[in-house]
């Protein structure tokens, strides 16, 4: 008998779950409880124990969330009955279900208990029309996920043969020394440093002292140059280590499988809440590959799929690899994609008018700042010290223009639109171009006399669009046209015009 | 540069779809120097100078008279049999194309001030939020013609649009 048989009557989810609620909403109300509790006191008590009622409510909210939330498989439908004075009824047809996510927190691990979370694409970001079956054994789980992937027991039977899987990637944990140097790991770093040099600039008693010149005079101010240091690099240490321990249980037993049978990708991760996430790899219409500043400098990258049926809350679900050395993460592009082109192509460049747009926007907004640092001098008194930023900022804006125009560039190879922008957050995003829904060009007037336009390919999946920046108009024409066949062509410009 | 580019859409807007701009325009105006009044020599929070003053209305005059008309130049559209195709904007343009055959919805809107004008404006959506393609102050008559033409025109060709 299928497990969807037996799923034909309104069933609640698993008991096990009035352990789980009552925990959870005790979490959610500990500020009240503390409040009550507080305020109890301050009373002076008469011996009526309200900080009981604190505790019950919660434990009745998460009784009666139980007691009302059910679910069924019928007539090709799943449904989910939910709510005790707005009652709520979600119903999506089985061949709907584009991805299954099973989420398991460490309370639920315990009991052996799952969310399952079923992703339909759809466009609501409302979190009542979400379909999450919040509880069910793990292996009740598991089967509902093949019930709802494979539509007949052939398929599973055959999904089952241990030959059908292939795993592409297992996680090592080297992987974790990239940690420190992702974004939230740099910005961190910065914080602790700037936090070590406010404390010292408090301690050593107020800005006049951070004169260069006059500290560096000032043996006592030396010492103090050296409690910043070690201050800083025992704050940096502790956030490196930070980082490492939040990368390694966030992704520990990484691993990423392709099913045959069924043409879709299986992610699992996660040391204390385990995540389970399938893709129907029809969904999956291309890859994004992240090279942020601090990892591109260490030779690290990740991987995100871009795919419809995952809306915007669950974005940490359509990473495909974390944090990774470039080679791995670009093989497992290669493998995702079934082609190496789009992810080795050289790219076309957009031309020295671009390069030059990215010239004069990074250096106009450096001019301002140098510009501000020493109105601030002259007019206002401010250090003298601010006085390098006249130089610095420019300088740092010419290497960061250098840079994007650089990374600049678009290719269209195996079916598939490829574009590549930015410097301080470097993507190549890579979408097949039968996902390309429709075309926008961007361009405002200055890019209008550059020629220039930002060409951006709609799509239904992972942030709705892909950017290629400042292409030189023909050739953005012509990528669009070379992708989509037929569809802008009929409105080009007449020839003779073009000359 | 290398090979040709896009060509404008066809059709232009209704003529009037100038005068929405233009009270739109004003009514922008007219906030930004209410809270500069309000600020200034009601509230006393910001000490402004007279020329603060004479600067803002300037830039606000011209932005009032100009915009409207660079808007009604820069907007056009244009539905062939195959896709759809509109140009917006002012300052920044953007022209957006939309194959038929992945149009989601149409929907057809007044506004409270395009009512005063006889105007509506029709919108087309995929399944990309990235994609709606808006065609603002078109004749009433003419944008429920075309919400009909399109509608038929998505119905007819196969697919579920995604």
């Amino acid at each position: 008998m299928s497990a969807l048989d037996h799923d034909e009557s309104w069933q609640r989810l698993d008991p096990r779950m009035l352990l789980v609620h009552p925990i959870r909403e005790v979490g959610r109300f500990l500020p009240v409880l503390v409040g009550i509790f507080i305020a109890g006191n301050a009373a002076g008590g008469d011996g009526t124990p309200w900080e009981l009622l604190g505790v019950l409510v919660p434990v009745a909210l998460g009784l009666l969330r139980y007691l009302t939330t059910s679910f069924r498989i019928a007539a090709g439908r799943i449904e989910l009955r939910r709510g005790l004075l707005n009652r709520h009824v979600l119903s999506t047809p089985l061949d709907r279900v584009r991805t299954v996510d099973l989420t398991a927190s460490l309370v639920q691990r315990v009991l052996g208990l799952t969310t399952v979370r079923i992703g339909t694409g759809t466009a609501s970001t409302d979190d009542d029309d979400r379909l999450d079956l919040d509880g069910l054994p793990t292996d009740r789980a598991r089967a509902l996920r093949e019930e709802l992937l494979h539509a007949t027991p052939e398929a599973r039977e055959e999904a089952a043969a241990p030959e059908n899987a292939r795993v592409l990637l297992r996680f090592d944990p080297m992987w974790a020394r990239f940690a420190p140097f992702t974004a939230a790991g740099l910005l961190l770093g910065l914080g602790v440093l700037g936090a070590a040099f406010q404390l010292l600039v408090t301690l050593g008693g107020g800005t006049d002292e951070l004169q260069t010149g006059s500290l560096l005079d000032d043996g006592v101010s030396l010492g103090w140059w050296i409690g910043l240091l070690a201050l800083s690099l025992a704050g940096l240490a502790t956030v490196a280590a930070l980082a490492v321990v939040g990368y390694l249980v966030g992704n520990w037993g990484f691993t990423l499988i392709h099913t045959r049978t069924d043409n879709s990708w299986h992610l699992r991760r996660g040391l204390l809440t385990t995540r389970e996430t399938s893709l129907d790899a029809d969904r999956l219409s291309g890859v994004a590959l992240s090279e942020p500043i601090g990892l591109r400098a260490v030779g690290g990258a990740h991987l995100s799929a871009i795919v419809t049926g995952l809306d915007r809350q669950q974005q940490g679900s359509s990473t495909l690899v974390p944090s990774a050395p470039v080679g791995v993460v670009a093989g497992a592009a290669r493998d995702v994609l079934g082609a190496p082109g789009p992810v080795d192509t050289g790219l076309t460049g957009h031309g020295p008018r671009a390069r030059l747009r990215r010239y004069t926007r990074a250096l106009a907004g450096a001019c301002v700042v140098a510009a501000a640092a020493l109105l601030l001098v002259v007019r206002a008194e401010a250090p003298a010290s601010l006085l390098v930023l006249v130089v610095l900022a420019p300088l740092l804006g010419a290497v960061l223009a250098e840079d994007r125009a650089r990374s600049l560039g678009h290719a269209l190879v195996d079916g598939y639109v490829v574009a590549r922008s930015g410097s301080l957050e470097r993507r190549r995003e890579m979408l097949a171009a039968e996902d390309v829904i429709g075309w926008n060009y961007r361009a405002t007037f200055f890019q209008r006399r550059a020629g220039l336009t930002s060409l951006v390919a709609t799509t239904a999946g992972g942030r709705q669009s892909v950017t290629v920046l400042d292409v030189p108009e023909g050739a953005g024409v012509r990528l669009a046209d070379a992708a989509v066949p037929g569809l802008v062509s009929q409105f080009l410009e007449e020839p003779t015009l073009v000359g | 540069m290398s090979g040709p580019g896009l060509r404008e859409p066809s059709q232009r807007v209704s003529p009037r779809a100038r005068l929405v701009w233009l009270l739109e325009a004003l009514v922008h105006s007219a906030v930004v120097l209410a809270v500069l009044v309000v600020l200034g020599p009601v509230w006393h929070v910001l000490d402004l100078p007279w020329w603060v003053f004479a600067l803002v209305g300037g830039v606000l005059a011209a932005y009032d008279v100009v915009v409207p008309q660079w808007r009604y130049l820069v907007h056009r559209w244009e539905v062939t049999e195959t896709a759809v195709y509109t140009q917006t904007g002012w300052w920044a343009r953007e022209r957006r194309i939309a194959p038929m055959s992945r149009i989601q919805t149409v929907d057809y809107v007044e506004g409270a001030l395009s009512r005063l004008f006889g105007l509506a404006s029709v919108t087309v959506t995929t399944a990309s939020s990235a994609g709606a393609l808006e065609i603002a102050g078109l004749d009433k008559l003419l944008a429920r013609r075309l919400v009909d033409e399109l509608t038929v025109k998505a119905d007819a060709v196969a697919g579920d649009a995604t």
